[in-house]
């Protein structure tokens, strides 16, 4: 089953291996594509006006090279990887960009982005940084303007209809990763960590409903598998920023061990929240971005009142994902200048330490030259849990 | 006989003009050390050893480059960009990007048609995109630097290196070299790697024709030809092309002293 | 460090005032220790640049600004051994320097149960309550004290959310605003409300307003102040706009602070009567366009000074902008009047930038001061530990020298006639930290300055006007 024939192998490799394939094509037949980084994009906005949604994706192999004679160095790696690809072509099928305020990277870039690519829609979708009856309220109202931009740029209404039925096919597609996600409770997992990071990857290149046929046929390929693709070893949660790309999985299924959970920007943190449908559209996409999306930028109020109160209820999911998936450790995977990430290191060690879940933090850039290093530090500590 | 001396402190090599009226210029040039003040006094001497002259013909020392004002004996500092672009200029009148790719940095500038610096920009402080990261891949390979351009000639099918980081192009080179990638790829996907910096920095500052490369970088073939490569256009390069600093101070040198002829 | 730090000297600065500054930050620092001590103010760590200090001082809140904490540590090249402990609990040095310092310091601090041993100026002193602030500014400032909550999870935090819309070209951001405005007086209705609670006082509505109209006094006056500095040649450079910053971002909503800029537009006036300028024979004009200086490194605007070179403006730091020209609405409301003060504040260049084909709010910024201040070239530090204030610097010089061009030179063509062309203001972007001296070199910094020098003077012999 994980032959020839398999949707996995085939389809879903070559979609990941030539990342915008499918994109191209359907720019050629005259379809509209968006491209967003970060999680915080209501997407279905994008969908809802008949364009499609892109995630734009970073290449640990490709060396940063255009992207700096306009971009500082000291950009978080991931964004200035994306960046210096979209300046080098490689999204060349997109007619628009949509940046939400998810880093100073990503704000502070903007112009940059907006000026460098010329597209002939921008959009800067601005994200509350607090969660308040006012935020959210403050939060619907940009959504709003978010929509009339897309209005206007493809000349007619998106309709609370149109937007409902969008919310539809990203909560389905949403169930049917959270389906696939079931197939890695097993020990050794039915799926492997490498195989998710790819299907997460591509899922997202796609039309939603062809990512949702996409992820039919991957569920029912899964059913059928007799074989579990790796050997029983240890169970591992990745936490961090998006990783979107294989690379670094691999090297820890290399070492003998199995991802089982990933809380990073396109793993879980996004692709877990559903939102609500029987809300206003408006009020549901504010609520399942701005609260149901736990993303360090995000500030919370500390209601516990004590440090391990807090951050019980600020990294709490992290614990019940590592218990659902009955991890055995967890790789706190940092980019080297990220500061919303960057300062919740301590926390997070904290917290990792009171659910008694071994933990490696290891920051990084975003390239496959660092994986060297890397590789033996995953080791020693696959080497120390065994033990 | 009057006589004018350039020095370029540089902080891996000391290069040194001493220009005398009616006659050929003599150059000198040795590593740096540590002592750049002693290194400049040794450079004084041996360039006065070699021409015959004596100190009391020098009527003008002008020092530039990284350790410029450690030379205690110089009569007038400038700075590497503006003795660049007069040595570039004089030997190539049709030099608009200059690239120097020295030790520490990788600079470059634009000049007009008097040779006169318009703008420049220098590669980051870290030392990604200079020529440090060559050195540092020699003493990986276990090779002078001198020798690995030509080495990395042979080369069919360089090695891709996905970091500018010297730190992590360093481990990178380390385990590519354990799974028996062969030395000559390797050396020409890092001098790939730098050229594709250096080329970053000269689309930053904006390219015109004529580009001419000096500095230390300029001597290793590997780097003339992927620079070349990944520029996509023809790129000049001057005899003793790390002398061409050293050799601008000398010649403004002589203008300042109201010297005529060479 | 100990060597660096017996060779450092006090800076000379231009003017009376800068050179005040200096002891007045001194007891400010010391003040909030003493205040801490008496315990009769209520003392809140802040942030800068959040149009709440009215708030505090219209409730007697004593402000400690922990930036400008770690910015007297960086001054003091005494920044390293809190770097360095912020490091060792695991945060990264890639990280804004600022909060790093300052988490350092706190952790310390609380170890200890006293000051660290030699705090700089006698060390920051522990606050009642921590106000927060993520804007759309710096994210730092939004995790900064959340992370210092694990060294003293017993002060509270008040996290203010101070969005503003971003420039978009073909869009008027007037049309957002409403909704902008709304949350932002509810934000600080919050903080008042938040505040209440701490202190156990009411805000006085009447002494918040005249706070606020003391502050809108200052910022027309710094206005006024600082635009004397476009006199030739010039009385006052960045070197010194970066002491008198105290009183714009530490101390707005004080009489002191109206009195200082009195004081120093008064002794700007004489010395343009003097013609008495930062260098004696002024030869190029420059303007501090993008970056937070290096603390620890402010002899550099000296440096520039012995080239001949001053700066006459700096878009850092100078957090005003003319309140008559930000059409605010009229309102009874205090609150309402500092949202839209704040929106003012950051839309300011919007309109202005909408009018040039490929502006942009910052370089639209840079423009204005280029004319306005009779720039010769533009400066740039790139701080690698704060993506606040160093990402776009880059981009902003590209378009700045795509759109505008303002030096005329003649240029031979290839038919060997010389035709008339326009040129763009030289640029020069440093490399450094805010308070990191590891990442600085005063030799490299010092050639590029020269290079630079050397560009200005032969850009200013091709001129042809």
């Amino acid at each position: 089953m994980n032959g020839k024939n398999s949707v996995i192998s085939s389809r879903v490799e070559a979609l990941y291996r030539d990342y915008g394939k499918r994109a191209k094509e359907l720019k050629d037949e005259g379809k509209t594509l968006i491209g967003y980084v970060c999680s915080f994009v209501p997407v279905e906005m994008i969908s809802a006006a008949g364009c499609i949604p892109f995630r734009i994706r970073g290449d640990i192999n490709e060396p940063v090279t255009k992207g700096d004679t306009v971009l500082e160095t000291i950009v978080c790696p991931f964004i200035r990887s994306c960046f210096d690809l979209a300046l080098k072509g490689k999204y060349d099928f997109l007619s628009g960009i949509v940046i939400p305020h998810g880093c100073d990277s990503m704000t502070r870039s903007y112009s940059t982005w907006s000026y460098s690519l010329d597209l002939p829609y921008a959009y800067f979708l601005n994200i509350p940084s607090v969660v308040k009856p006012a935020s959210f309220e403050f939060f619907a109202e940009e959504i709003k303007t978010y929509k009339k931009t897309l209005e206007a740029f493809i000349g007619h209404e998106i309709t609370e209809a149109d937007i409902s039925q969008a919310i539809k096919l990203h909560n389905a597609y949403r169930n049917k990763i959270r389906t696939i996600y079931d197939f890695r409770k097993s020990d050794p997992p039915m799926v492997s960590g490498v195989e998710i990071s790819k299907i997460l990857t591509v899922g997202t290149s796609l039309p939603v409903e062809e990512a949702n046929a996409l992820l039919d046929e991957i569920i029912e390929e899964l059913k059928t598998r007799s074989e579990p693709p790796l050997k029983t070893g240890k169970r591992i949660l990745v936490d961090g920023a998006c990783v979107d790309h294989a690379g670094l999985v691999k090297l820890i299924e290399e070492s003998g061990a199995s991802v089982v959970a990933e809380t990073t920007c396109n793993g879980m943190r996004d692709t877990f929240p559903l939102t609500d449908e029987q809300e206003d559209p408006f009020t549901g996409l504010a609520r399942r971005y701005l609260d149901k999306i736990n993303c360090p930028k995000t500030y919370r109020e500390n209601r516990a009142g004590s440090f391990e109160g807090n951050i019980a209820d600020r990294f709490g999911d992290i614990g019940r994902y590592a218990e659902h998936f009955h991890a055995d450790g967890a790789i706190l995977y940092v980019y080297k200048y990220c500061d919303p990430f960057g300062f919740e290191v301590p926390a997070r060690k904290a917290y990792y330490n009171a659910i008694d879940l071994p933990l490696l933090w290891i920051e990084d850039l975003y390239s496959s030259g660092t994986m060297g290093q890397i590789k033996t530090r995953i080791q020693a500590f696959l080497e120390m849990i065994e033990q | 006989m009057k006589c004018v001396m350039g020095i370029d402190m540089g902080s891996f090599r000391v290069k040194g003009v001493l220009w005398c009226q009616g006659s050929e210029s003599v150059t000198f040039e040795c590593p740096s050390g540590g002592d750049f003040e002693a290194t400049a006094r040794r450079a004084q001497k041996e360039l006065l050893l070699i021409s015959g002259r004596s100190a009391n013909e020098i009527v003008g020392v002008l020092s530039t480059g990284y350790g410029s004002k450690s030379v205690m004996f110089a009569d007038e500092t400038r700075s590497d960009i503006a003795c660049q672009c007069i040595g570039v200029h004089a030997l190539f009148p049709s030099a608009r990007t200059v690239i120097d790719v020295g030790d520490l940095h990788s600079k470059v500038f634009s000049l007009d048609e008097n040779g006169a610096p318009l703008k420049f920009l220098l590669s980051g402080n870290c030392a990604g995109g200079s020529g440090r990261v060559l050195q540092i891949i020699a003493k990986v390979m276990n090779m002078k630097v001198e020798e690995i351009g030509e080495v990395s000639l042979k080369s069919k099918k360089p090695v891709d290196f996905s970091t500018g980081c010297v730190v992590f192009a360093e481990s990178e080179a380390v385990s590519r070299l354990a799974e028996g990638v062969p030395k000559e790829d390797l050396l020409a996907g890092i001098h790939r790697a730098l050229s594709s910096q250096i080329n970053s920095l000269a689309e930053r500052l904006g390219i015109e024709e004529d580009v001419v490369l000096v500095g230390g970088g300029a001597r290793n073939p590997g780097l003339v030809k992927t620079l070349r490569e990944v520029m996509g256009r023809d790129i000049l390069v001057p005899e003793g092309p790390h002398m061409t600093a050293a050799y601008g101070a000398a010649l403004l040198a002589g203008s300042l002293y109201n010297f005529k002829e060479m | 460090m100990a060597e660096q730090k017996k060779k450092h000297k006090k800076r000379r600065t231009a003017t009376r005032a800068a050179a005040s500054i200096g002891p007045m930050v001194k007891e400010f620092i010391a003040g909030t220790v003493r205040a801490q001590r008496e315990g009769a103010q209520k003392l809140a760590y802040s942030f800068i640049v959040c149009h709440h200090e009215e708030i505090l001082r219209a409730m007697d809140v004593l402000p400690i600004w922990t930036e400008n904490f770690a910015g007297v540590c960086g001054a003091k090249r005494d920044a390293e051994r809190f770097l360095q402990r912020a490091e060792s609990l695991g945060f990264s040095r890639s990280l804004c320097t600022y909060a790093l310092c300052g988490l350092g310091f706190d952790h310390w601090r609380e170890e200890l149960g006293e000051m660290p041993p030699d705090a700089p100026w006698g060390g920051q002193a522990r606050p009642d309550f921590m106000i927060s602030t993520g804007q759309i500014l710096c994210d730092p400032r939004a995790k900064w004290y959340q992370a210092a909550q694990q060294y003293m999870p017993d002060v509270p935090i008040y996290n203010i959310d101070l969005p503003y819309p971003l420039y978009h070209p073909d869009r008027d951001h007037r049309e957002e605003l409403p909704y902008y405005h709304k949350y932002i007086v509810e934000e600080l209705k919050g903080l008042i409300a938040f505040v209440e609670e701490q202190t156990g006082k009411k805000m006085d509505y009447e002494r918040l307003w005249e706070r606020v109209r003391l502050s809108d006094k200052t910022w027309n006056l710094i206005e006024a102040t600082y635009d004397l500095r476009s006199a030739i040649p010039c009385p006052m450079g960045t070197g010194d706009a970066m002491n008198t910053m105290v009183p714009i971002n530490f101390m707005m909503a004080t009489q002191d602070a109206y009195d200082f800029f009195l004081n120093l537009k008064q002794e700007l006036e004489e010395k343009i009567k003097k013609k008495e300028g930062v260098v004696e024979n002024e030869k190029y004009r420059l303007l501090w366009g993008g970056g937070l200086p290096s603390w620890f490194a402010l002899g550099d605007f000296n440096y520039f000074n012995s080239k001949g070179a001053v700066f006459p403006a700096e878009t850092t730091y100078r957090m005003v902008a003319p309140i008559a020209e930000m059409n605010i609405p009229k309102t009874d409301d205090p609150v309402e009047h500092l949202a839209w003060r704040w929106l003012g504040y950051w839309t300011f260049w919007y309109d202005k930038a909408r009018q040039r084909k490929g502006g942009e709010p910052d370089v639209e910024r840079l423009i204005n001061y280029i004319e306005r201040y009779k720039i010769d070239g533009v400066v740039m530090h790139e701080a690698f530990s704060c993506r606040t204030w160093h990402v776009g610097l880059i981009w902003q010089l590209h378009q700045l020298a795509k759109i505008y061009k303002p030096i005329p030179v003649l240029r031979l063509g290839k038919d060997g006639n010389k035709t008339q062309a326009w040129r763009e203001n030289p640029s020069l972007v440093l490399e450094s930290d805010i308070i990191d001296i590891t990442s600085y070199s005063e030799v490299d910094t010092r050639n590029k300055i020269d290079a630079f020098i050397d560009t200005l003077e032969s850009v200013a012999k091709s001129r042809v006007d």
